[in-house]
């Protein structure tokens, strides 16, 4: 009987101890600084564990079955407290206040639980050896626990699902205490009830745990999430407020349905107006079917290509109302031929020249998409241009990142293209640059097509010219073998999203 | 600030959702060349007589780089009347690959560094290839970025020279290295051929192992030990206590460290092999193994599988070791031969990790092994489900005839085991990603530049060689690189035709 309720006193040390670690591991997660985050929750923990160890005088009789309470406890509000965590950041104003109290209510209920066992255990050892051995215990059950986290927990079963496993081992512990000493008890049936209830609770969170975190994660959008979907390639979520639609891909902001029109007007009538008689455009991304609604006002146009590499995108623009309403149905258009393929590799396969290429890929934020920015990239789609075609390429913001802006247009002209970089501003993004390219001269178009919210031929003409905080700055041309573009673009957003 | 919550959130999120899955079945199984042959000719079987006799005036017996690149070279001069004769079923040598319905895949030799001003021969196949063009490189044959990274203190590092945690001294004693062998380089006898250079056979270095070179030179940080041993591994297959230091200086010194390469294709050097078989693979009979060339009068009798050639002359491009069992009067060359090992991974997803992201060439700190080439890291696409990585090692501690039977005792098993375990030090979650383990076992996989091999090959040199056959091995340079072997073929071919050309 010794033995098993030393191995209760090194179970439950390991789940104070992992409780205390989720709690300041979410709190750095969420929060950010870690060192700030760690030692408060370890303070408040241990004084709370201090706070238990006096509270624990107070309980005279029935020692057996205290204790059981306590575990119970223990599982419950440790077991849930990262789920609670999570929620309350997402739901709740009050985060810090929720992660505090559930610190010191864990740390009171865990501070109960060594005086309590030791006087449990008086009768069956001297003093001394119930000291020795139950600290023993505890402090190893603690080690085992500082090391299972970041190796095992953590990685495989994530915070959530961690406490919930710990608490499931404290109610363990009660369930086999109340087994063990149900000779002693006055209500022994009531207690395994009660344990089994609490497994019961805990085990169907652990079942459960994913629904939770993807509750909490799709209410970090700041309204209502009309649409999510999870493809091949990233995971797709459309919100709504009022009349604002927005979209985020892997949690980044696309577009919102409030500003989009200038980015889109931007990224497509100062190349393609300037191109007189264009009749065939190709689109290298833009999915959402946005640069090809711009483009299909221009009645000349016979074809336009749309190369994007999610056909569960491309799918949800072309029949969802929502979506349709905004891009004007351009994804059903007879003019517009789709392609769902791997934009690199399917220009370089194509055959087909075009008067007017537009590039609109995610930022260059890892080497894979930074192939999609080379020398190698553009000149290949050069060799798609018309002669008097002209490219237009969506190039992150001269503002925030102007490294990489420059990165980028300085890459355009080194693959052997005349370049025309130029900025807008869109209040949801900033101010965002795009570089034209040709293998001729660029004229700003003297007219625009009709129904434009945002150009007009005085403000594209500004547009091009760049104030003193983003002038050009020296950079290097991005190549597949050496990707500096991808190194820039790293540092300059690192400095903004602190 | 909203962002990077964001960002958190979500990571902790997928974390959640993940959970630790065991190993799965791995398939696969031994992809062998034709050892078992060579085997037969050591143990002095009889071989059939051919059916059939050909008059030919020359044979190129092996068609790996350098029996491919001598009868580029006489395609090119305008010689066409030659066989090239080659025991496997597919020529490529060292630089044979494979392919499944991912990607393909090399078994061997899988890059060229970018070739110096003095690689002229080099120069001007990749000019003919594409590869060069009005002196720019082939953007798309560089090996994309990232190139290289090193596992080191549980974390990926950026580039193979170790950079996170080392001492003041660990520094010192890299950039004093760095220093020593810029000093070598520029002295212009290191070079690429190596023939071009002075690589004399009283060189002192070539006396001395690297080992004790550096332990000479006072290099004693385990971190340089490390690297100068890894790059001894990675091209000579040899320990630092088994290379001769003029072998593992060279490695360092031939190159000027200019272009950011190196080139480099999904079958590695396959792709050469592929292009050269497109000009020249008229020429090739495959499934033939030479087991014996014979004077005749003036002649050679080439006895392969199926044909008697009757040749004026033999470009003998197959490995030297082979041709005294082969050729009666040729010397026993003593050459030391490094066993490896090579095996293609298919990996069904990608392992989770962090850090530096996957490179080209992925090394793992003090691994007996070399580390891993990603197979599909030259594709232009920008997302990738599956890959193949193919995983090198080579057998370099102990005896290489001991290695040698290592290689053949161990089951497939053993093999695939001890590859997983190794690659687990880097990747925790390898085998739930890895869904086939193919293994190819190499016994005399490249010539070993041990030490005093400089001495040895001269020695070869002089010996007293049977006439009207040309040796074009790379391994009389005892450097087993693309380079040797394309110069050993053009060189051997340049002479045969001088000889079948003398009025």
């Amino acid at each position: 009987m010794a033995a098993v309720l030393l191995t209760s006193v090194l179970l439950i040390a390991a789940c104070g101890l992992i409780y205390e670690l989720v709690a300041g591991a979410l709190a750095s997660y969420l929060l950010g600084d870690s060192v700030t985050q760690f030692s408060t929750v370890i303070g408040t923990y241990l004084c709370a564990m201090g706070v238990g160890s006096w509270l624990s005088r107070h309980i005279g009789r029935g020692l057996v079955a205290r204790f059981v309470t306590v575990e119970l406890l223990v599982a419950l509000v440790g077991g849930c407290s990262s789920a609670v965590l999570f929620l309350a950041f997402v739901y709740t104003g009050a985060f810090r206040l929720v992660l505090y109290t559930l610190v010191a209510v864990i740390g009171v209920l865990v501070g109960l639980e060594i005086p309590l066992l030791m006087r449990i255990l008086r009768d069956r050892f001297t003093f001394k050896d119930v000291v020795a051995n139950v600290l023993t215990f505890d402090y190893l059950g603690a080690l085992g626990a500082s090391i299972l986290f970041p190796i095992l927990l953590v990685p495989h079963l994530g915070l959530v699902r961690s406490a919930l496993l710990f608490g499931l081992v404290n109610a363990a512990v009660a369930l086999w205490s109340t087994l063990l000493f149900r000779r002693q008890l006055g209500a022994p049936r009531l207690l395994v009830g009660a344990c089994v209830i609490v497994l019961g609770l805990l085990a169907a969170g652990m079942a459960g745990a994913n629904r939770i975190t993807s509750l909490a994660e799709e209410n970090l959008y700041a309204d209502e999430v009309v649409l999510a979907r999870s493809s091949r390639y990233q995971r797709i979520v459309l919100t709504a407020w009022k009349n604002d639609l927005r979209l985020f891909l892997n949690g980044h902001l696309q577009f919102s349905s409030r500003d989009e029109y200038r980015y889109h007007e931007a990224l497509v009538h100062p190349g393609l107006a300037a191109v007189p008689g264009a009749r065939r455009v190709l689109i290298l991304g833009g999915g959402d079917g946005l640069a090809a609604r711009e483009v299909l006002r221009y009645s000349e146009v016979e074809s336009v290509t749309l190369v994007d590499l999610d056909p569960v995108m491309t799918q949800l623009f072309a029949t969802h109302p929502l979506l349709t309403a905004l891009n004007g149905g351009a994804l059903t258009s007879p003019k517009l031929h789709i392609v769902n393929a791997d934009a690199f590799v399917w220009l370089d396969a194509a055959g087909e020249l075009y008067d007017f290429v537009i590039v609109d890929f995610p930022d260059p934020s890892s080497y894979n998409l930074g192939k999609l920015y080379t020398t190698a990239f553009y000149r290949l789609a050069a060799k798609h241009l018309s002669r008097a075609g002209l490219m237009v390429v969506q190039s992150t913001s001269p503002l925030f990142a102007p490294r990489s802006f420059w990165c980028i247009a300085r890459t355009i002209a080194d693959a052997g293209l005349r370049t025309y970089p130029y900025h807008v501003y869109v209040p949801s993004f900033g101010e965002w640059g795009f570089v034209l390219a040709g293998l001729r001269r660029y004229e700003a178009p003297p007219r625009l097509p009709g129904g434009l919210r945002y150009l007009t031929p005085t403000t594209l003409a500004e547009l091009f010219d760049f104030p003193s905080d983003m002038r050009p700055v020296p950079v290097e041309p991005n190549h597949l073998n050496n990707q500096v573009l991808v190194r820039y673009y790293d540092q300059e957003w690192n400095e903004i999203n602190r | 600030m909203t962002l990077s919550r964001r960002r958190f959130l979500g990571t902790s999120a997928a974390l959640v959702g993940l959970t630790s899955k065991t190993g799965r079945p791995v398939a696969g199984g031994f992809v062998d060349g034709s050892a078992p042959i060579g085997h037969r000719l050591r143990d002095h079987c009889a071989f059939p007589t051919p059916e059939r006799a050909v008059r030919i005036p020359l044979v190129i017996v092996g068609g790996g780089i350098a029996g491919l690149s001598a009868a580029w070279r006489l395609d090119k001069r305008g010689f066409r009347d030659f066989v090239i004769v080659e025991m496997e079923q597919r020529a490529g040598g060292n630089a044979r690959w494979g392919d499944n319905e991912v990607t393909a895949y090399p078994w061997g030799a899988h890059y060229v560094p970018v070739p110096g001003r003095r690689a002229v021969l080099v120069r001007e196949l990749f000019e003919e290839l594409g590869i060069l063009r009005d002196g720019q490189w082939e953007e798309r044959y560089l090996c994309f970025d990232p190139q290289e990274r090193l596992f080191l203190h549980g974390t990926w590092q950026d580039g193979l020279e170790p950079t996170i945690g080392l001492g003041t001294r660990d520094r010192e004693e890299l950039r004093r290295f760095a220093a020593r062998m810029a000093e070598f380089r520029a002295t212009g006898r290191f070079t690429i051929p190596m023939a071009l250079g002075a690589g004399d056979a009283a060189s002192p270095l070539d006396r001395v192992s690297m080992a004790e070179w550096l332990q000479h030179e006072g290099f004693t940080s385990p971190v340089v030990r490390w690297y100068v041993d890894y790059a001894c591994r990675d091209d000579y297959g040899a320990l630092l206590s088994d290379a001769s230091a003029w072998a593992g200086v060279h490695y360092f010194a031939s190159r000027e460290p200019e272009e950011r390469g190196p080139l480099t294709w999904p079958e590695g050097n396959g792709w050469i092999v592929r292009q050269l078989l497109a000009r020249v693979g008229k020429y090739l009979e495959t499934n033939a193994f030479v087991h014996r060339i014979e004077p005749t009068g003036t002649r050679w009798r080439v006895l392969a599988a199926r044909t008697t050639y009757v040749a004026d002359a033999v470009i003998f491009a197959a490995p030297t070791f082979l041709a005294p069992y082969v050729i009666p009067g040729v010397p026993d060359p003593h050459f030391v031969y490094s066993p490896w090992l090579t095996a293609n991974l298919t990996l069904d997803r990608w392992p989770r990790e962090r850090g530096m992201p996957v490179a080209w060439d992925n090394v793992i700190y003090n691994s007996p092994a070399l580390g891993y080439v990603v197979a599909t890291h030259q594709s232009l696409r920008t997302t990738s489900d599956r890959t193949v990585w193919t995983f090198y090692w080579a057998l370099a501690d102990g005896a290489p005839a001991a290695n040698r039977a290592l290689l053949l005792q161990r089951d497939w098993g053993f093999w695939k085991e001890a590859i997983l375990a190794d690659l687990e030090r880097a990747h925790p979650d390898i085998r739930t990603c890895v869904s086939r383990i193919d293994v190819m076992r190499l016994g005399h996989a490249m010539v070993r530049p041990a030490v005093g091999f400089l001495a040895v090959r001269e020695r070869f040199r002089r010996a007293h060689l049977p006439e009207r056959v040309f040796f074009a091995n790379s391994d009389l340079s005892g450097l087993s690189l693309f380079e040797e072997a394309q110069y050993r073929g053009v060189t051997a071919a340049d002479r045969a035709l001088a000889t079948l050309t003398r009025p």
